[in-house]
């Protein structure tokens, strides 16, 4: 690199009024345009000249893409919901604890309140805190195209690398799915960063499910230690349930932190990001477990 | 313990300050809010490559980029502006180096300027600049002081034959060897501090606009000091100083930064000469991280000569301090390094050994407190001591701080310690926290393995320091004059950039001369009327541009009041100035407003009425040196809570007692010491300006250069000491540094005493999570 800028570079801009212009412009764009929602990533990125989009597709106009709803299946996040927004929704605060936890990591408060919860998800960032919670509450992404018209991701198969994901260049997800949280499931979300909003050093989203005092299920994703965030479960972690949640949660730990390839890089090495993948897995594990309902009796503290 | 204000006076009350309502809503005027006609925009094409010499700039292509009006290359700039020509004069080598203001034969870091775009926009300029073509040929980078030291490695400057630029130097003072042979035990230490950076919110900024008409330069600058820019864009434009006018209105801080004037400042001057039009640059953060300047980067050898009783008697210290890039300021804070090493300590003996390398990084500058590793590397030493001797670190202090008017009465180095309350600092901050309870409740939860730690650092700073017998007169001027509207008008060549001075020195003058703190108008920033100064700098503003203003104003209150008595016919003595009007018995009706006294003072001088050898020039020019003493200093004291787990330090409680003599505004006093504070908090636990070891710098950005936030910084407690007052009368002093300086060894003697059960020893500045659990065993380096 020669030269480093500060301004952004030239690009052709568009608003359109409905979905089905924007879908055309983007395959219109082969590959060269990109789609803007609260641009807390893209802009600094462009600023930087760091992507060089030809073009901008703005979704602001496009009607019916915010709001949070709920059905019989779970939460529906729409693609201009706002983090800000989503962390006030009344329906967030009942049925997501978990996403409305990690929300609050989110950067700081004007940030959120232009960074989306589906723009997130799509810039794909290895240190966000939202692909990790998407994976542990198995979130669904629906993304739309003008040729193939819809169709449903799975978060699992959603995060392909470092700002890399499933999508097509010219798809656009226009809402996630949370499914309803199962009961006895409990869930925390930890993370260490050097300030509070900035990137996660060490992220872990936790879900335990518990059957009075022993764990019948565990999820788990990791972000900041790797190329992307991957789930990970009992069975990936190739532990037995049976065992006292104390010894499994320590377990568990020990097993994340063999597992991550985290980087190394000013902010921490990677030595310490492993370390602290083991402290963080366990800490929010027993806090989920800590969380969970048991059958017949409330919720623990 | 606090201060008594006296009553209906402006100084001592924290006034709310003038210039707030300005700034905080969007009114100032930086230099980026103005806007001339035909203005241009100015941006760099910089090296992307840490050392390289530079074979060919293909410009051709960039010169006609769309809105380009000129683009030029380092030998162009040759032809426009002269070289820089850096004396460094303790070196054996001869150590004198010149560089050019654009790169003319060599890269020396990443970002150094090496073609410069003007064009109708910023974008445009930038665009531009993508279309620059360099042939560089790579030279091995020199990123360390190690590196630096290798004769096998290329010289930055061919001219200094290696990469060292000064020393090694020793200066010993007392007798070293007979406190060395006298003592206990010897106590050594290699001490580092991290290269970090001033981040000012207003980076640096140009604004240059020539007349070709009347040969005028008039300059826009960001900057601490109008005439000390005036005065290096002269030497590097080959302009004489009348055809330069430069003026600067709000500053958006600067830390020691904005002094003089940079290559990319002199280059949009000279630019703005050749084209005949205005040419702004508005550095980027980009440019203001990785290229305006860095600070602190020095590593010590310290031994200390101890008894057992825990005495200090000696210390030998070598001092190697990294340049980077440029000769700049580095050469000169060494000085002031060894002269304040000794601190309000009762020290014997100091032998001082300094020398500096360049290295293939951004330019060494000022950054508030230059001079701190003196209080860092003796302050940590201190806890050191006290660690192998077993005794409280604050009890070590106390057995070796210096009592007020008891032998030494000096620093061993020379400084006269007259008046400091340094004693009374660290009992009063002991006191404070309850260090025999904290000690206490630290044992208990150590067992329940929650680490808990408390660190004190104890300084003097200069604020503007003693005066120097049979040194260099040094002064600086205000002169205060009155308008016909009755307003007082105090000229003064400190800058304000975040200090509030406009509010200050009107409070100072306004009750000296008798006048509401609105009828002043504090003038800074316009060398064709700024009286004479270098700037603001060296906690200078308050002990010596206050004394200047109070005498200043007492002056000219003098000479009214003997020209109204001459037109009264009263005597002086019967009359006075308050809230703006004359009164007294004798004037009529009472009292007379200034405005009016003015004009008849005017007309009666002017019609020869006055009698011969009545001053009547409404303006009193005046100089002042601080005065006696001018030390601040105090102690600070920290609690941290380190988790061991994740090596995050969280600030239970941070408390600074201070001595800054009277304060003039104590509101603006303590958001002096918060400010310096919350960046001793960064430096500790945040900032760091990271090169790998190829010299590439990687802190380029805010994600990557991490300043602290209000989240960051706890509440922090101040209390004021009664000062010991030996002027009779001015005994302000400067502020601006000591938070910056004590912070950084107060929060790792808090952190090292936390983890002092692992055996951990702190000998480093930045503390940043992970390193802490490789300090303490957790995870290996």
């Amino acid at each position: 690199m020669l030269f480093w800028p500060l301004k952004l570079p030239p690009f052709a801009h568009r608003a359109p009024e409905s979905l089905e212009e924007g879908l055309e412009l983007l395959a219109a764009g082969d590959g060269e345009a990109r789609v803007l929602a609260g641009g807390q990533s893209l802009i600094p990125m462009l600023s930087l000249r760091l992507a060089r989009p030809s073009l901008l597709v703005e979704l602001r106009r496009v009607p019916g893409l915010g709001g949070v709803q709920e059905d019989g299946a779970g939460l529906r996040i729409g693609a201009l919901t706002t983090e800000l927004v989503a962390e006030r929704d009344p329906i967030v605060r009942a049925r997501s604890p978990l996403l409305l936890e990690a929300l609050d990591f989110i950067g700081h408060p004007a940030i959120r309140s232009r960074g989306t919860v589906v723009g997130s998800l799509c810039h794909a960032d290895p240190a966000a805190e939202l692909p990790a919670v998407a994976l542990v509450l198995r979130a669904e992404l629906t993304a739309r195209s003008l040729g193939r018209g819809s169709r449903t991701i799975p978060a699992r198969d959603f995060f392909l690398g470092p700002f890399t994901t499933a999508l097509e260049f010219d798809e656009v997800v226009t809402e996630v799915r949370i499914p309803a949280a199962p009961p006895f499931e409990g869930t925390c979300f930890l993370e260490v960063s050097r300030r509070p909003g900035d990137f996660a050093m060490v992220g872990v989203a936790a879900a335990v499910t518990r059957e009075g005092d022993r764990v019948v299920d565990l999820r788990l994703a990791l972000t900041g230690v790797g190329d992307r965030p991957r789930l990970l479960t009992l069975d990936e972690l190739e532990l037995e349930g049976r065992a006292s949640p104390e010894s499994l949660f320590n377990e568990a730990g020990r097993s994340v932190g063999a597992r991550v390839r985290p980087p190394d890089d000013l902010h921490a090495s990677a030595t310490y990001r492993r370390h602290l993948s083991t402290v963080l897995t366990e800490r929010a594990l027993q806090t989920a477990f800590g969380r969970a309902a048991t059958r017949g009796g409330a919720a623990g503290a | 313990m606090r201060v008594p204000v006296p009553a209906e006076r402006y100084t001592g009350a924290s006034v709310r300050r003038v210039e707030d309502e300005r700034l905080l809503t969007g009114r100032g005027t930086y230099v980026a809010d103005v806007q001339l006609p035909g203005m241009l925009h100015a941006a760099f094409c910089r090296s992307p490559f840490p050392h390289a010499r530079v074979v060919a700039v293909h410009t051709e292509a960039a010169r006609h980029a769309p809105g380009v009006v000129a683009v030029f290359d380092g030998a162009q700039m040759a032809e426009m502006a002269s070289p820089v020509a850096s004396l460094v004069e303790s070196s054996p080598s001869g150590g004198k180096v010149s560089f050019g203001i654009l790169v003319v034969d060599k890269a020396r870091l990443v970002g150094d300027p090496v073609a410069l775009v003007v064009a109708e926009s910023r974008a445009l300029a930038e665009d531009a600049c993508e279309l620059i073509q360099v042939d560089y040929e790579e030279l091995a980078p020199v990123a360390t002081i190690e590196q630096a030291l290798d004769p096998n490695l290329p010289a930055i400057f061919d001219e200094l034959g290696g990469n060292r630029l000064f020393g090694p130097e020793t200066r010993v003072f007392g007798d070293v060897d007979g406190a060395f042979a006298r003592a206990d035990r010897v106590v050594r230490a290699s001490i580092h501090q991290h290269r970090h950076q001033n981040v000012p919110m207003e980076g640096r900024a140009i604004l240059a606009s020539f007349d070709p008409s009347s040969g005028q330069l008039l300059v826009r600058a960001s900057t601490q000091g109008v005439n000390t820019t005036r005065r290096m864009l002269a030497q590097q434009l080959g302009m004489p100083l009348d055809r330069l006018r430069v003026v600067a209105e709000d500053v958006g801080g600067s830390f020691g930064l904005k002094f003089g004037a940079s290559r990319e400042e002199v280059a949009c001057c000279a630019a703005s000469r050749a084209l005949g039009r205005p040419v702004r640059w508005i550095e980027d953060r980009w440019e203001n991280l990785t290229v305006s300047g860095q600070a602190r980067e020095e590593s010590f050898e310290v031994e200390a000569a101890v008894t057992a009783g825990g005495l200090i008697l000696a210390l030998r210290v070598q001092m190697v301090i990294d340049s980077g890039a440029y000769p700049g300021f580095a050469p000169l804070v060494v000085d002031t390094i060894r002269e304040m090493m000794p601190g309000p300590y009762r020290l014997e003996a100091l032998s001082f050994t300094s020398s500096g390398v360049v290295t293939n990084k951004a330019t060494y500058v000022a950054y508030r407190g230059p001079w701190a590793a003196e209080t860092f590397v003796r302050e940590r030493m201190v806890d050191l001591v006290a660690q192998e001797l077993g005794i409280s670190a604050a009890e070590v202090r106390l057995r070796n701080l210096a009592t007020r008017d008891e032998a030494p009465l000096r620093m061993v180095t020379g400084p006269s310690l007259a008046g400091i309350t340094s004693r009374d600092s660290l009992l009063r901050a002991a006191e404070i926290v309850d260090l025999a309870g904290f000690q206490e409740r630290q044992r208990r939860l150590r067992e329940e393995g929650r680490y808990l730690g408390v660190g004190f650092a104890t300084y003097i700073e200069p604020a503007p320091g003693p005066r120097q017998e049979g040194g260099e007169e040094n002064t600086e001027q205000v002169r205060v004059e009155l308008d016909r509207e009755g307003s007082l008008l105090v000229h003064t060549a400190q800058m304000p950039h975040g200090q509030g001075h406009r509010t200050t020195l009107a409070q100072v003058a306004a009750d000296e001369f008798g006048v509401r703190l609105d009828q002043v108008q504090v003038m800074v920033g316009d060398t064709q009327r700024t009286p004479d100064g270098f700037g603001t700098g060296g906690s200078r503003f308050a002990a010596m541009a206050g004394g200047a203003a109070l005498h200043g104003a007492r002056r000219l209150r003098g000479k009214v009041l003997e020209a109204a008595a001459q037109i009264l016919d009263l005597a002086p003595a019967e009359l006075d100035i308050s809230g703006g009007e004359l009164v007294g018995p004798g004037v009529p009706g009472g009292r007379l407003p200034l405005a009016e006294l003015i004009g008849r003072i005017d007309l009666a001088a002017r019609s020869g009425q006055l009698p011969p050898g009545t001053d009547a020039d409404l303006t009193a020019t005046q100089d002042f040196d601080g005065g006696q003493s001018g030390w601040s200093g105090g102690t600070h004291c920290c609690v941290v809570d380190v988790d061991p787990a994740t090596g995050l330090v969280r600030i239970l409680r941070y408390l600074v007692v201070e001595d800054c003599g009277d304060l003039i505004n104590p509101a603006v006093v303590d958001g002096q010491i918060r400010g310096g504070v919350a960046q001793g908090i960064g430096a500790v636990l945040l900032e760091r300006s990271v090169y790998d070891a190829q010299g590439q710098y990687l802190s380029a950005t805010l994600m990557d250069y991490l300043l602290p936030t209000s989240l960051d910084v706890p509440h922090i407690e101040i209390e004021h000491l009664s000062p010991v007052r030996l002027d009779p009368d001015v005994n302000f002093r400067g502020v601006g540094e000591g938070g910056m300086i004590a912070a950084p060894p107060t929060i790792c003697n808090a952190i090292a005493d936390a983890i002092s059960p692992f055996g951990a020893k702190v000998l480093e500045q930045h503390l940043p999570p992970a390193r802490i659990l490789e300090l303490i065993g957790a995870i290996s380096a």
